[in-house]
Order: C-alpha cells, then structure tokens, then sequence
C-alpha cells in the first residue's frame, strides 16, 4: 500500500506542471571556474576578467537599469567538482546561464547537466574537440587554437631568416598542447625547415635538463614549445641558462603573464602565438577598457584566461539586452526556464566586439574569431615584470 | 660509448638525487621511530618553499588573502633559509601534535595516523593556495648572487652544461647529509634516538624520553622537508601550492626504494632514482617519473626489504 502511495505522489509530481520560476534581481549569471586545485591558477585569472566584466556592466546601467550579479561557484579540478558546481548553479542560485567550467574534460562531465536542464553554458577556455557538439546549449568563447601556430614560425623566420634546425617540445599530458604540437611540427614541415629532435615533457616538471642538454647537442637553432606558463617558463630559464642562444617561439600555453617571474629577464625575446593580447588596443575600444580596468583593479595586465571570461560574461550580457529588446518586457518578468532559452538563442546571433577582437556564436555554437596575434616578451629592467608586444607580420 | 652523455647525465642524476636522498630522509626518520609514514611531509616541503619565499621576497601576488601584503623586513636568502627550515620543523612539530599524537594516545591502529597525516597535509595545502593563491612564485634571478649561470665545459669534443644552480642543490644537500649522518652517529642525542628507533620501550625503560624524542624527530623531519622545498623552489621557482605532491610520492618511493626505515638506504635510494632518471633516453624523459615506480616494483620482487633496508618484521 506504501509502495503504490509513494508510486502515485511520484506520478503527480512527474505530470504536475512546473512551478512558476521568477528571474532573480540582480540577474544571476553562474560562473564554474577551478578556484582551487592545481588549475586554480587559471581559473583565478578567469575569475579576476569575469569580476571586472561584472563590475563595468553593472557600473554601465546593467541589463536596461537591472544589474547582474555573478555566483560564483568553485570546480576544484575535477569531473565532480564541475558537476556539482554546475547543479548548485541550475537548481540553488537558479542562474540564467553558466560561464564555464576552466577544464574541456570538466565540460564533457557537467556540461551534459545543463544541456539537459535547458541552460545555456558559455566556455571560456574549452579547446578541446567537440565541445559545442555536447548539446544545443552550449557554445563556446575559446577558440581552438591550433589555428594561429603557422603565424608565429613565420614571424621567428622573419626576424632570423637563417633558422634550418628546429627542436619541438612538448607537453605530452596535457591535450592542448599535445594537439597544438602537432600543428607547429606541421608547419616546420610546410615551412621546408629540419625537425632535428622532439623532445616530451609533463606539465608539472621543474627540472629540463635532459631536454635542454638534448636540444644543444642536436644543435637546434630554433625551439618550439608547447606547454602550459609554469613548466614552459621553466624549460625558457633553462634553455638559456644553458647556453641557448636561438630563437625560442611558444605556443598559446605560454600566453600569460604567468610566465614572467618564472623565467624572469630570461624570458625576453620568446614569439609567442596569442589568441589574445592586452597590446592589441589600438582598433579594439572595448580591450583598452578592459586592460585599464583590469590594470587599475590587479595591477598587472590581463592574461587570455580572463580576457575570454571577460568576453564570456560580455556575451551572455548582450544576450539579456537582446531578448529585452526583442521581446519589449523585462528581463525579470520572464519564467526562467523561458529566459534561459531565450537568452540561449539570443547567444548566437551576429558579431560581438569583446577584448579578444570581434567573435561571433555560429548557430552550432563554435565561436568565430577573427584576430590572432604574435607577440614578442620584453621584460622589464627588474627582471620579474613584463609585457607581450604585439609584432606585426 | 658518448662520454658526453655519460658525464652530463651522471651530473644531472647526482643534483637531483641529492635532493630527493635529503627529502626522503625525513619521512625516514618519522618511520624508523614510529614505524608509521608521514604523508603531510610533502607538504611540509611546500610550506617551507613557501616561508623562505616570504622571508625573502616579502610580498604576494594579487590573490589570496594576504594579496598586496608586504613584510615590514625582508631577510637575505640563506638566512631567510634557515629561518624558513626552522619554521618548517615546527611545523612538523605541529603535524605530530595533530595528527600522530592523540591517536598515539588512544593505541589507535598506525593506518589511521597515516590517513590524518594525509588529512593535514590537504589542509596544509589548501591554506597556503587561501593564503597566497595559485600563482606561480619565483625567488628573484639572483638570489645565489652574482655567481654564473652554468658552467659548460667539453668532453670529447661535445659540450656538458651544468647549471650553477645543480651544484649549489649537490653541494647544500652533501652538508645537512653529512651534518645529519654526524648528528646520529657521534652526539649522544643521535644515538638515544637510534635507541628509541630500535626499541621505544627498551628505551623508555633506559630512561630515554621516548616522547621527547618523537617530537624531535618530527622537527628534524619538517627542517629537512623544508629545507629541500626551499632548494628546489629556489631552483625551479614555485608553481603552486601544489607543487610539492610529486615530490611527496616520489620521496616515498626514495624511502621504499633504499629500505624502510633506513637513513643510509634513503640516501641510496635517492640516488639511484636521481640517477635513474638522468639516464633515461632523452627521447623518454617524459617518462621519468614513472622511473621512480619502475625502479620500486622491481626492487619489491627482488629484495623486498628494499635495497639497505633490515628485515621487514620488525616495522611493518
């Protein structure tokens, strides 16, 4: 008799209508980003370029005179932290869309959840393949990288038109930068130049000599590197300690300030291949707003990981705006689970210019970016501050 | 035969080593005396990394808590390493008192201060990321002075590289070697130590301070856990809070490798991974961390009490 009672209370909630979901004031938008964990260092960045995205929009009048507030939610590194990050978000703080998570792997285990709870989910550092393809919402700010690696070993071809010899390192456990190999090792070989040696390494090594020792006794006059800033900052100091004297060009995983007090004034004169760039101000009104924004709030220029959370909270922004306007009734008097299809669909519809240049949400929701860049380090007499400057092809 | 290699590998090997000989030391000496393994040791080797790094620099990045704080003074860099390695014993200090003690009390069972020593080292951890962030850390360029960067000097007609860095880590963890086989061995302190390792209720019963002992065993675990953090954060800069789990593991392996329980064994243990590691094919060094594992699984199936180690009875 318990059984068929608890069988019938099951049915009723199961066919009863949804309760009426009000939009919250301030209009909460998630942000799932690693606050914690080994991947904390990006996910503070992202967290640092979402906060200043939050405080200019709301300081700009907000959605129409409505303010946004961001919850924050922390992933930790993992699978579950992104899931249970991502269910507090939907079910408890009942945002309108969630920024995130900082990992791709993360995204194949909690982006599932929003898809099917009708959420729109904006990566801000996805890369991975199929990211968008997990579900119609969800899209992406990130571009896959891949695409800027030809730039930069043209650019390092350029300014030392001699190089013949190239040595490729790698980072072999993490997924980018084992992709972008790849792309760069390619290019050497479109290029028509000698792959004397690929040397591997891990992301959370420290000490390179075996590679660096490698790389000198096979006489590479050119060093591609593929990592993340810690370990690649590392490989940088080390190589010059050693003696390199060549060019050194890195991948998207050395765009970040992060780098400079690890490799230091040894870090001056590395290419390196950006999909964003604090320097990129001159045709770009909103990155010069957000770099000195950014620069009054943490004292150093924005790194890519918060310039695309930044473009992420920019983007789900404009998509409020835009159902406001079409729709001609506030934000806040839609059903949620109405507003968060709409603003879903609202993501994906024309050109945006955010700090990473003027990006666009296909209908797949695949980002299209227009701008990529190679910029040279130049360090600062003290050794332990820097900047990416922007060379031009 | 390519002496080169030969010579920079055996180089490269001996630097390392040394580092993880000193570093395996001290969860050896927490296991001769209670039989147990400190698992918040790798941890302490962050905070210690950590301490030096504030004592020297003084300032913190732009997250954490103490973001934008700045120290009234400032130290030079050894003293600020002997502070930061003291600091660092009193943490281990610290870890005895929390983790090891009250379940010492109670005859709890020795895997259970094995899982709360795990406990406080996440904790210990995560307040050093609340504190200072995630950000990546460097001690400034140069903090040895103004010595040379790297010596490079020809064998057979091929360069060998070695960074002045590799020598100062060699020759700083030969001398606590040296000062600690020479603090065992010829003070009365070390040999009481020695005793309580032996035996704890034989040297109870010689009228040695058994508990006394411990906690300064768990002092001179956390300054050499300290100490080897600072050297290898000075070397290779500080990406994380943490940037010390590899260690950890790898240190356990060291401890494994040489004999549970054995200093002379985590000496050679050390040593050999070092070794081990340098040798690896350049083309393979990615893998070198799994050297460590390797090099351990085989001296299980061999010799199972580990390469210095004494009969397994007696701890485990």
């Amino acid at each position: 008799m318990k059984a068929l009672a608890l069988a019938l209370s099951l049915l009723v909630c199961a066919v009863a209508p949804a309760r009426a979901q009000p939009v919250a004031t301030p209009i909460p938008i998630g942000i799932a980003v690693a606050q914690t964990s080994n991947v904390a260092l990006f996910g503070q960045e992202q967290v640092n370029g979402a906060k200043v995205a939050e405080a200019r929009i709301n300081a700009a009048g907000g959605i129409n005179g409505t303010k946004i507030a961001l919850a924050f939610q922390d992933t930790g590194g993992d699978e579950a932290g992104a899931v249970n990050a991502f269910q507090n978000l939907i079910n408890r703080d009942k945002v309108v869309a969630i920024i995130g998570p900082t990992l791709s792997q993360q995204a194949f285990a909690a982006d599932p959840l929003a898809n099917q709870a009708k959420v729109p989910v904006v990566a801000p550092s996805n890369t991975a393949k199929g990211i968008p393809q997990i579900g119609p919402f969800v899209s992406r700010v990130s571009a896959p990288m891949t695409q800027v690696a030809p730039h930069s070993l043209r650019q390092a071809l350029k300014l030392t038109p001699d190089i013949r010899r190239v040595a490729v390192l790698y980072a072999q456990n993490d997924a980018f930068s084992a992709s972008e190999t790849e792309v760069f090792q390619q290019a050497v070989k479109d290029l028509g130049l000698e792959t004397v040696t690929v040397q591997k390494f891990q992301t959370t090594d420290t000490d390179f000599t075996t590679q660096v020792t490698t790389v000198l006794a096979a006489k590479a006059d050119l060093v591609v590197i593929s990592g993340l800033a810690a370990d690649s900052g590392n490989l940088v100091k080390q190589l010059r300690q050693l003696g390199y004297k060549g060019q050194i060009v890195g991948g998207n995983g050395l765009n970040s300030p992060n780098m400079f007090p690890v490799c230091g004034a040894l870090c001056a004169d590395t290419l390196v291949a950006q999909a964003y760039s604090p320097a990129a101000v001159e045709h770009n009104p909103v990155n010069k707003a957000f770099v000195e924004a950014f620069r009054q709030a943490y004292q150093k220029a924005p790194a890519q990981f918060s310039a695309q959370a930044y473009a992420a909270v920019q983007v789900v922004a404009e998509a409020l705006a835009k159902v406001e306007r079409d729709s001609g009734k506030k934000i806040t008097s839609f059903e949620l689970p109405q507003l968060r299809e709409a603003v879903n669909a609202a993501l994906r519809t024309g050109p945006t210019l955010t700090p990473i240049g003027e990006i666009a949400i296909l209908p797949s929701g695949e980002i299209e970016q227009k701008d990529f860049y190679v910029s040279r380090i130049v360090m600062q007499p003290d050794g332990a501050t820097g900047a990416f400057v922007l060379v031009t092809e | 035969m390519d002496f080169a290699w030969l010579t920079q590998s055996l180089l490269n090997g001996l630097s390392i080593g040394s580092v993880y000989a000193v570093f395996a030391l001290g969860y050896t000496l927490v296991f001769s005396i209670l039989g147990i393994i400190n698992f918040a040791h790798g941890a302490v080797f962050t905070l210690g990394a950590y301490l030096t790094y504030a004592l020297t620099v003084g300032r913190f990045g732009i997250n954490g808590l103490l973001a934008g704080v700045s120290l009234p003074v400032t130290l030079p860099f050894f003293p600020a390493l002997l502070v930061g390695a003291l600091l660092s014993g009193l943490a281990g200090l610290a870890v005895e008192q929390l983790a090891f003690r009250p379940l010492r009390r109670r005859g709890a069972d020795p895997l259970l201060a094995l899982v709360s020593s795990l406990g406080v080292a996440l904790i210990v951890v995560n307040c050093i990321q609340y504190l200072v962030g995630a950000e990546i850390y460097s001690f400034p360029a140069n903090i040895f002075g103004d010595l040379p960067m790297a010596v490079i000097f020809s064998v057979g007609g091929r360069p060998v590289a070695v960074r002045t860095v590799q020598v100062i880590l060699f020759a700083a963890c030969l001398v606590m070697l040296a000062g600690l086989w020479w603090g065992i061995n010829r003070t009365r302190t070390g040999k009481a130590l020695l005793a309580t390792a032996e035996n704890a209720d034989t040297a109870r019963l010689l009228g040695i301070g058994v508990n006394h002992f411990i906690r300064g065993t768990f002092f001179l675990s956390g300054l050499l856990g300290g100490l080897s953090g600072t050297l290898i954060g000075a070397s290779f800069g500080l990406s994380g809070p943490y940037f010390g789990v590899a260690y950890g593991l790898k240190g356990l392996a060291v401890m494994v490798l040489g004999g549970l329980g054995s200093i002379p064994g985590a000496v050679v243990g050390g040593f050999v991974i070092g070794l081990g590691e340098a040798f690896l094919p350049a083309d393979m060094s990615s893998y070198k961390e799994a050297v460590a594992f390797v090099l351990l699984f085989a001296i299980l199936l061999i010799r199972p009490q580990g390469l210095l180690g004494g009969s397994l009875e007696q701890k485990v």
